[in-house]
């Protein structure tokens, strides 16, 4: 039963890991660009939702259009005012340039909104649970999880089924290449930005129901988001979306059999340990990733 | 040629060895006419950052105080304007950010007292810093007086350099258990005896740092002691993005009550996802920190009613404490928030290294030391509700009390009311714990 209920609280965590890394790793695969800002992207979606909530009054769902287009805004802003000129710079320059924007998004919401702890406190979803038989789960997360898969399924049908996505996808296997063929690679890139930003504003928004909202927040999922885009295999949109529900189960379950072993060997404290052990076997072993593609 | 070479090698070796002698003598005289460094190291920014304001807060309230004159407050370090055995010679304190980092501690304390020439050293809040931080204190023979760490093995190394102003965990949990014993004899304001086997079960969360888990054997051993059952223990990290896990272990083990030894973030998070679950304990406590800072009371509104915290101060306490009323009253006019059981313990730290210098006369660390083994700060001083600060041979300061305040929604606003020691009582308490149901 309480094996149950953490298998369930491990999917939902999952699906919000999964929505979070989606737009790394669509940033990765278009451009083998590490975006380590990610975390102050998702940082400022729920900031987004938080003002716009308490300066408008409205529900907080109703802001995650506004925290999708903030995010792709501050993808287009970041893609044409900074890493469009990294990308002229040796590897080191992509590495640092993705990190500043990271310091000056932190600082700057420092700046903004001091380094107080919010929370949105009143909304349909905020603090609300969803009682399935002897399961309490909660409502933010469910409907996490289901945002998660539309916009898994619209991000998949966009790159796999559209005209966009196969030129999304030139640009990705090999930029030269595509640019002859007439593909104007550059806002290839900057797309990839956009709907990187868009989907981790809308994973912010959601997040901002029934996480607290802090300057330093994005550093807490980055790790993780790092985690499940290396595991699922950079730049995979499907590997992605399994390794972060991987990562959910294992990083829920694993605690629970300690307990139900009734040992303390097998606890909570050593709960990311195994998430990064994973991923380290899979460095190590199948380097590309669960899903990655072979280079 | 070549002597003249070796004359001249041999004078720069002797002018730059005199340099390294003289230099710290005379930046150290300086430094005694003028003013007097105290080296603070807080975590001031990154995921402790809210805490950290509170803190230095706290300790530049009491500089304030000690440099100026405000003779209203009737204290002495308020009458001082300075420390008049070192002719009104002024502290400045040196603020150093440690994010929460031991290494990064033990880095900054070295470097306040090799470049900064610091007198002495003042922090840090995590008991896991402040370990690293009190062992370069005690390497480089530098005075260390900690305001806010609670780990009991602080001050159980043996160390010559160190002393604690606040109580540690033992006393608070100590504190704990004889409320838990008091709910059962129906001593506590507004309740009739509650049975034992109603609050029989318990389950405690710790960080996993120095602190928390310092705690957790003090709970244990506890328990025992006062014939409770430990039904779940458990240490997490409290970076950790997610506490569904840990939560639910808690929640599945159906615990009486609730402990706690939580940072902020992780404290949040707690409450929010135990909300989420509908948890049912009858007493929800938290060891202070996390539990007691402003944010979590600002953030969690109505939620945090009848959660129970150890702290050290609670507004409260100026119905009994006439210099604490005074100075409170100071502090939320400058920053908008009531002291707090960190910036109060900051503000006590401060005081203490005041009467410290004072007593010793010198910026000299074996004046210093002497001068801090023998202090004796009398309770009309101090704004906690203790019986003074006076240390004994490891440091600890003896005279030092605990308080347990319980949250308290009342028409939209959320009080945080006295509820031991029971004769300070300022509320009838809320039982059993429903909020989250």
């Amino acid at each position: 039963m309480v094996l149950a209920d953490a298998f369930i609280q491990g999917i939902l965590m999952g699906f919000l890991f999964a929505l979070i890394s989606l737009g790394l790793t669509i940033i990765f695969g278009v451009m083998d660009i590490v975006n380590f800002a990610h975390g102050e992207f998702l940082m400022l979606g729920m900031y987004t939702a938080y003002c716009l909530s308490i300066s408008l009054g409205v529900d907080p769902l109703v802001t995650l259009p506004l925290c999708g287009a903030v995010g792709a805004l501050l993808g287009l802003v970041s893609y044409y005012g900074l890493v469009r000129y990294l990308l002229r710079g040796p590897m080191v320059a992509q590495l640092l340039g993705t990190f500043g924007l990271m310091l000056f998004l932190r600082y700057l919401a420092v700046f903004l909104w001091g380094i107080d702890y919010r929370m949105i406190k009143k909304g349909l979803l905020v603090g609300k649970s969803l009682t399935v038989g002897p399961f309490h789960l909660d409502m933010t997360k469910v409907v996490c999880a289901l945002l998660s898969l539309v916009a898994f399924t619209v991000v998949s049908w966009i790159i796999f089924k559209t005209r966009v996505g196969k030129a999304l996808r030139a640009t990705s296997i090999n930029r030269e290449a595509a640019s002859y063929m007439g593909i104007k690679t550059e806002r290839m890139n900057a797309l990839a930005w956009a709907m990187g930003g868009i989907t981790v504003g809308i994973a912010g928004g959601l997040l901002a129901n029934f996480y607290y909202i802090y300057p330093m927040v994005g550093l807490l999922f980055v790790m993780i988001a790092f985690a499940t885009v290396a595991l699922g295999g950079f730049g995979s949109i499907k590997g992605a979306f399994f390794a972060g529900i991987l990562i959910g189960i294992l990083e829920t379950v694993f605690p629970i059999i300690g307990h139900l072993l009734k040992t303390s060997i097998i606890g909570p404290h050593y709960k990311m340990t195994i998430v990064y052990l994973a991923y380290f076997l899979v460095v190590v072993f199948r380097p590309r990733g669960l899903f990655g593609w072979e280079q | 040629m070549v002597m003249k070479k070796g004359l001249f090698l041999s004078l720069l070796v002797l002018a730059v060895a005199m340099g390294l002698l003289i230099g710290p003598f005379a930046g150290g005289v300086a430094a005694k006419a003028k003013e007097i460094k105290i080296g603070v190291i807080y975590p001031l920014s990154g995921a402790f950052a809210a805490a950290g304001r509170d803190l230095r807060n706290g300790a530049e309230l009491a500089l304030d105080v000690l440099n100026n004159r405000y003779p209203e407050l009737g204290i002495s370090i308020a009458k001082w304007e300075g420390i008049p055995s070192l002719k009104g010679a002024k502290i400045k304190l040196i603020f150093a950010d440690h994010r929460g980092e031991p290494g990064r501690g033990a880095d900054l304390a070295k470097r306040l007292i090799m470049d900064e020439k610091v007198v002495g050293l003042m922090g840090c809040y995590h008991s896991s810093v402040t370990k690293t931080v009190s062992a370069v204190a005690e390497r480089y023979g530098v005075p260390m007086i900690n305001g806010s760490s609670t780990s009991p093995v602080l001050t159980k190394r043996g160390f010559k350099w160190f002393w604690r102003t606040t109580p540690h965990d033992e006393t608070f949990t100590k504190d704990l258990f004889e409320f838990l014993k008091g709910l059962t004899e129906g001593k506590v304001r507004g309740l009739k005896a509650v049975p034992k086997e109603e609050i029989k079960r318990i389950a405690y969360a710790c960080e996993n740092t120095e602190w928390g888990s310092s705690v957790a054997k003090v709970i244990e051993q506890m328990a025992k002691e006062y014939g409770f059952d430990v039904v779940k223990g458990i240490l997490y990290s409290a970076k950790s993005p997610d506490l569904t896990t840990e939560s639910q272990a808690l929640v599945a083990a159906k615990p009486d009550c609730m402990l706690f030894t939580s940072y902020i973030s992780d404290a949040i998070l707690f409450v929010r996802t135990l909300k989420s679950m509908k948890a049912s304990p009858k007493v929800v406590w938290g060891q202070d920190a996390g539990f007691e800072i402003p944010d979590f009371r600002a953030t969690l509104g109505k939620d945090v009613h009848g959660i129970l915290t150890r702290t050290v101060f609670i507004p409260k306490v100026v119905k009994v404490k006439k210099a604490a009323g005074k100075i409170n009253a100071l502090f939320k006019k400058r920053y908008g928030t009531d002291l707090t059981g960190a910036s109060g313990r900051a503000f006590v730290a401060l005081q203490t290294w005041a009467h410290v210098l004072n007593a010793a006369g010198s910026t000299d660390p074996k004046a210093i030391q002497k001068a801090a083994n023998e202090l004796f700060i009398p309770a009309e001083e101090l704004i906690m509700p203790w019986g003074g600060v006076k240390f004994d041979k490891t440091g600890q300061n003896v005279l030092g009390t605990g308080l347990i305040g319980q949250y308290q929604a009342k028409g939209g606003k959320v009080e945080l009311e006295i509820v031991y020691p029971f004769d300070l009582a300022t509320a009838d308490m809320v039982y059993p714990f429903t909020t989250w149901k």
